[in-house]
């Protein structure tokens, strides 16, 4: 049974005129996989990944996550789901601005109900295992965007999420601190298994992961197996391809 | 518990002005409230500590002047009362409605104790006077039924004209008690001391009816007539009263009947309800500006806290995205909303009550000179501190309330439409 089940999932969205963004998306991703979308802007890939994150619904379809059935969850429910078994990372980061780098990490294990005390000694581990030990009492604005990003994969990973949802995690970083991005969540799939899901338009992001799946107008293209995939392909010479 | 207060205290730290700004709205709204509160409180008690000093069923008439020719007398002729009318009063025509009747009648007269001279008004009072109008006693005894009878010369004197015949012995003078003055030349024996206010100026002393009579060279004149009566429940039964009365002494006085200006009449009892009246209505307007003040506070901290929501969009979307619940969401804005109010309605609480204390310290201090009287017009202006204590918690209470709709709301908003937000 693969970690994610998507079936014939449809999103519209209604405005004025009608969008129906995903059209009959079928997936399935397995526990461990490191899979890329691809699509140019528009296509679908935010929504699906939204969807994936239990963050949107979706209108008709399936989709199961551990082999649970994703629909009519209620807020609490879909809170729950988000904590415990995701792990998102923005473009933007999303950070609390008026809350340190450890307060921020913190942040998922506080809504897990855990101790102050135990609470702040994981978080402070995942800050060192992302070399930010040094920064951790430091606020958001006063770091860089590669430490934000790496901050907010610390506190992506802090709860032993089942999956990672990157929404272009490089967008908003120049292009060595993206190579050190993808390298790190290259590692986390490698060495601890994680399954990772990168949403990105750049070919050169995309390159990082097992699985490129390309999207276009709200319908899957095509799945590309990626077997010669490494960072330095996408990263050489501080360029993304 | 602690880690929620914490997160409280996180976000409210990290948002000064707007914590501030509300925090303000909320203490200036209890501050206000107590503030208020306190002096309706200061005005209600000089009302009350006025009204205190009379019985409040008894009546007052003076001669009038005559409103129209009527039996040869012209109209503007002054009525003057004598013991007939004090007759009338006692007699079985109003003994349904009147029970003690005191007349009353005053001289001037020059009273001395040793070298001390004082220009008094003497009131020529029957023993009942005392229980009609509340005379508070410091010292020694009012006048009594056999100084009436026998027309002793006994004399009462306010506590200013004890201390002025005594040179101004401010802290001994009841050491006048049983010792005799000269008034006009007669002795009299100081039997007591009534209470007066530090404020009150004037050297009034009591003695028997007919002795003061006697001391006016025993014409019959009366100045007033003071009475107790029952049975007057309303304002309308109190004027039909008058009226009555009016024209009984009309009729005694050969007046017109229906003249009403033969008698001046002043009921303590209509004074004592429009005094109730009075304070009944300054307690309205009190609770009136009380619940619009705390209705304003709620409305400033509800507004505060949706431009807060509105501005807190994104951060409640990346919430929402790493795992809070809408209770979670709910709990950290309505614990903020509770936050600010307790703290700020604390110090607001705290700026009220010293307010008071300043407002008794200047304004209640001292009695406001009305030319021919000081009388408190502004008395104790405190509010008990359970008041104040109740009005923190309703502010609290309101404060969730305040919080509540704002709460609701973010509580509400999509994580994915809140993230987009910016």
């Amino acid at each position: 049974m693969a970690l994610i089940e998507l079936k014939d999932v449809n999103k519209t969205y209604f405005g004025a005129q009608p969008l129906h963004v995903l059209k009959g998306i079928n997936l399935d991703i397995e526990r461990g996989e490191f899979v890329s979308i691809m699509g140019a802007s528009g296509s679908g890939k935010s929504t699906l990944l939204n969807i994936l994150g239990i963050l949107d619904n979706y209108d008709t379809g399936e989709y199961r996550l551990d082999g649970k059935l994703i629909w009519n969850l209620t807020e609490s429910q879909a809170a729950d789901y988000r904590n415990r078994m995701i792990g998102f990372i923005f473009q933007s980061y999303n950070l609390i601005g008026f809350k340190t780098a450890v307060e921020n990490v913190e942040l998922p294990l506080f809504y897990q109900g855990i101790g102050r005390h135990k609470r702040h000694m994981m978080a402070m581990e995942y800050l060192e295992k992302m070399g930010l030990t040094a920064w951790a009492g430091h606020f958001p604005n006063e770091m860089s965007g590669g430490q934000k990003q790496r901050v907010a994969i610390a506190r992506a990973l802090v709860t032993h999420p089942d999956i990672i949802l990157a929404d272009e995690p490089t967008g908003a970083l120049d292009s060595r601190t993206s190579v050190e991005i993808m390298d790190l969540l290259g590692r986390l799939n490698r060495e601890d298994k994680m399954t990772i899901i990168v949403v990105t338009h750049e070919s050169g992001v995309a390159n990082a992961a097992d699985k490129i799946i390309h999207i276009s107008d709200g319908v899957i293209g095509s799945v590309e197996e990626n077997r010669q995939h490494d960072s330095a392909h996408f990263g050489e010479g501080g360029i993304i391809k | 518990m602690r880690d929620s207060l914490k997160e409280i205290w996180t976000t409210l730290s990290h948002n000064k002005l707007r914590t501030s700004l509300t925090g303000f709205a909320v203490a200036w709204g209890i501050f206000m409230l107590i503030a208020l509160l306190g002096a309706g409180n200061g005005l209600l008690h000089a009302l009350l500590s006025n009204m205190s000093e009379v019985e409040t069923n008894s009546m007052e008439v003076w001669p009038g002047r005559m409103t129209k020719s009527y039996g040869g007398l012209k109209e503007g002729t002054w009525l003057s009362f004598d013991m007939k009318d004090v007759e009338l009063l006692r007699s079985a025509a109003f003994s349904d409605v009147i029970d003690i009747v005191s007349p009353q009648t005053s001289t001037s007269a020059t009273v001395t104790y040793g070298r001390e001279h004082v220009s008094s008004n003497i009131n020529g009072f029957t023993s009942e006077r005392k229980t009609i109008d509340n005379i508070r006693m410091e010292y020694g005894r009012f006048i009594n039924q056999d100084d009436e009878k026998e027309r002793s010369k006994v004399l009462v004197v306010g506590s200013r004209m004890a201390i002025n015949l005594l040179g101004g012995d401010e802290t001994n003078y009841r050491r006048i008690i049983g010792r005799n003055v000269i008034v006009n030349g007669l002795s009299f024996k100081v039997v007591g001391i009534f209470h007066t206010d530090e404020s009150y100026d004037f050297n009034d002393s009591y003695a028997p009816f007919e002795v003061v009579r006697m001391l006016r060279g025993g014409d019959d004149h009366i100045d007033g007539i003071t009475f107790t009566f029952h049975g007057i429940r309303t304002e309308k039964q109190n004027d039909r009263f008058e009226a009555r009365l009016k024209k009984a002494i009309a009729v005694t006085h050969f007046a017109a009947p229906d003249d009403s200006g033969v008698a001046y009449v002043w009921s303590r009892f209509t004074n004592n309800m429009q005094m109730n009246k009075a304070m009944r209505y300054v307690r309205i307007a009190l609770w009136i500006l009380g619940i619009f003040t705390l209705v304003s506070g709620i409305v400033g901290v509800s507004n505060i806290m949706l431009i807060s929501v509105k501005e807190r969009t994104h951060e409640f979307g990346i919430r929402k995205a790493i795992g809070a619940k809408p209770w979670g969401i709910l709990k950290l804005i309505i614990g903020e909303s509770v936050a600010i109010t307790a703290l700020f309605g604390y110090v607001g609480m705290v700026c009220g009550l010293l307010a008071c204390q300043i407002m008794d310290k200047t304004l209640a201090s001292k009695p406001t000179d009305l030319g021919f009287i000081q009388m408190y017009i502004f008395k104790d202006p405190s509010v008990g501190l359970d008041v104040a204590m109740e009005a923190t918690l309703l502010l609290i209470v309101a404060g969730t309330i305040a919080g509540l709709v704002p709460a609701w709301k973010a509580s509400k908003v999509k994580p994915i439409e809140a993230l987009r937000d910016e």
